[in-house]
């Protein structure tokens, strides 16, 4: 009992130190993580099983980390090792492409491609933001495309404000599209065993007739906004897409080694690599291909990221161990009884409604186990809630400018250039719009999986 | 005037600290920028200066907004951002100006033409000014100053390391209330200006 209330009383100040921002997150996280296998497996439980379990190192050193020779299994609890190799790579690669000018080639390229004409720029770069983000993180994507956004709207006279609110939300619409778009799926999909495979047939279908909805949402508030002056036109100086380039042979590699990895991943249930080689590959080809700039590289990568994952997954350990989340899952299953519509309903809600305050990454930890055992328990098929958290925890975050980081990220641009975003602007489209797709993804699980139509 | 000279006024609400900035310009004869450095901003960027206004000198909320590498979405924190980059630009173009509030001291404490000051002044003093200069009984005087100087305080010391108000932030602290915003002024003017000549 000492040890249940201690885990929780260590997880609620990790939160509160989160959002409070007055340590960073992963002291916060690693912090916490010591005082979980210290104090509550070390002193309340005597169990250096718990430690070793929560640790996960063993799990490093099997061929399953590394490849899967039958279909793939669900990961023990604890660090998830697979996940912060795949998201180290992943940040290695995406480094080598922005340093090429990859991002802000593609973008000029884009614009250049509709002749520079404000609503389909508009539409384009709603559609690129959901693309990009399907495969990159979202900080690096609205980082490159807001700031390309705010360039083009000195030129061709219009408002950013529009624009950037509607990338932000493709952006996080398109992370929830694939298993590598947005940490809470690459979590999901390493700890449960899903492939790529199965994302992009399941959130990512429903995120692409999503998609089809918010664009025409967005066009409908935002058309008389970014109307554009024609009198402007003939005076003006269009950036050249060959300019953005720092480095054609960087450039050429940088775009092959994304391709590479974008096949890879496409193919992994055929293949039989998992993500942690995939990320390690991508990333030592990356390395290699960059000869002695890698060392610019490695100091570049994101490690407060990763070391807030490794004390985040301790945490959330330290919760599965001492059995509370059991009792949570329990108490889920009581309220909707063997209602799986209802379950569905909580489980999408609850997520959205958590992630657009709070960090959607140890919600999503930490609602794994939950589900887990609510699908053993009430007999609901665990692929079905998968789908839903990770639905309902991506799109969550688009609702407020704090829910999710590529909206921080995305503000913070467009107001460094004078074009202040408060809560009021931010929510007033974006919570609507989140809220519409949260629907669309009830009304599509319902019909899909639960046998409703009509 | 040849020589550079920038001067930064802190300032304890109701100590008549803008009145005194406004003096040392009319003297020194250079440019007074206080909220209408945001007006600057705006009609150079083509910006809306009322909607920057609203942040102006306005500590960041914490709970409302959050920061991603170095990125933070808080309009009080950007508009902050806005002022402290322009104003080093004009200090680089070799400009010279009076700047109340908004850390120029801090901000600008690299440029050798700074000269820091802050006014201070006695609580009775304070509230006397704020109920002449704002009409409002001495009760409710005294929760506007203390409500007044716990934002800026707040606003300096989120983007700052050194303290607002603690002397070793500036080059000279003075008390208003026993000379008066002339009197003052005059002490300033001479500290300023042996300065110049040393």
């Amino acid at each position: 009992m000492i040890a249940q209330i201690l885990a929780v009383v260590i997880f609620v100040v990790m939160f509160a130190l989160i959002v409070s921002e007055k340590v960073e997150r992963h002291i916060a996280s690693m912090g916490c993580g010591a005082l979980m296998l210290t104090v509550v497996f070390g002193f309340c439980m005597h169990s250096m099983t718990a430690v070793l379990e929560t640790l996960n190192i063993r799990s490093i050193f099997t061929l399953d980390f590394w490849y899967h020779t039958g279909s793939a299994a669900e990961t023990s609890a604890g660090i998830n090792w697979e996940t912060i190799l795949f998201i180290a790579g992943m940040m290695v690669m995406v480094e080598g492409m922005g340093r090429a000018g990859f991002f802000r080639w593609l973008c000029i390229r884009i614009a250049k491609a509709v002749r520079y004409q404000v609503i389909p720029i508009f539409v384009t770069f709603m559609v690129m933001s959901f693309g990009l983000a399907m495969f990159i993180d979202s900080i690096t994507v609205i980082l490159f495309l807001a700031a390309v956004t705010v360039e083009l709207s000195q030129l061709l006279k219009f408002n950013p404000v529009p624009m950037i609110l509607s990338e932000i939300f493709c952006a996080n619409l398109g992370g929830s599209a694939t298993m590598c778009g947005d940490p809470p799926n690459i979590i999901i999909g390493t700890s449960l065993g899903y492939t790529f495979g199965d994302f992009i047939t399941n959130t990512g279908l429903i995120a692409v007739i999503s998609l089809v909805f918010i664009i025409l949402y967005f066009y409908l508030c935002f058309r008389k906004e970014l109307k554009q002056k024609p009198e402007d036109k003939e005076t003006i100086v269009y950036p050249d897409p060959a300019g953005a380039i720092q480095d054609k042979r960087a450039f050429a590699v940088s775009s092959a080694i994304f391709a590479g990895a974008v096949i890879l991943l496409v193919t992994h249930a055929q293949t039989g690599l998992t993500v942690a080689s995939i990320g390690l590959m991508i990333g030592v080809v990356t390395l290699v291909a960059a000869g002695k700039d890698a060392v610019i590289l490695l100091r570049k990568v994101d490690y407060s990221t990763l070391a807030f994952f490794t004390g985040l997954f301790v945490v959330v350990g330290g919760l599965e161990q001492t059995k509370i989340l059991g009792v949570i899952a329990d108490f889920i299953a009581r309220i909707s009884g063997d209602n799986m519509l209802l379950m569905i309903a909580i489980v999408l809600w609850v997520s959205a409604i958590a992630s657009a305050f709070v960090d959607n990454i140890p919600f999503a930890a930490t609602m794994i186990p939950i589900i887990k055992t609510l699908s053993q328990t009430v007999g609901v098929d665990l692929a079905v809630l998968a789908w839903t958290l990770a639905l309902g925890t991506d799109i969550g975050g688009s609702a407020t400018p704090i829910g999710a980081s590529a909206n921080v990220v995305g503000i913070s641009v467009a107001s460094r250039s004078g074009h202040l975003i408060g809560w009021g602007k931010y929510c007033k489209y974006a919570a609507p719009a989140t809220i519409i797709v949260v629907f669309i993804s009830m009304l599509c699980i319902y019909v899909r999986y639960c046998g409703i139509a009509g | 005037m040849e020589r550079q000279l920038i001067i930064s006024v802190g300032r304890e609400f109701g100590s008549g600290g803008h009145e005194i900035a406004e003096e040392l310009a009319r003297r020194f004869d250079i440019p007074l920028y206080d909220s209408n450095l945001l007006e600057c901003i705006a009609q150079e960027r083509k910006l809306d200066g009322k909607l920057l206004g609203k942040y102006d000198e306005k500590p960041k909320n914490r709970l409302l907004y959050r920061k991603v590498k170095g990125f933070s979405n808080s309009p009080q924190e950007n508009v902050a951002n806005l002022q402290f980059q322009y104003l080093k630009k004009m200090a680089e173009e070799g400009k010279s100006f009076v700047i109340v509030g908004r850390c120029a001291e801090t901000k600008l404490k690299e440029f050798p033409a700074l000269v820091s000051v802050f006014i201070l002044g006695r609580t009775e003093t304070k509230i006397q000014r704020i109920v002449e200069k704002y009409h409002v009984l001495p009760a409710g005087a005294a929760q506007m100053m203390k409500r007044e100087d716990a934002s800026r305080k707040s606003y300096h010391n989120y983007h700052c390391q050194e303290k607002w108000g603690d002397s070793r932030t500036y080059d000279l602290t003075v008390n208003s209330s026993y000379l008066g915003v002339l009197g003052t002024a005059d002490v300033i003017e001479s500290y300023i200006r042996k300065r110049m000549e040393a």
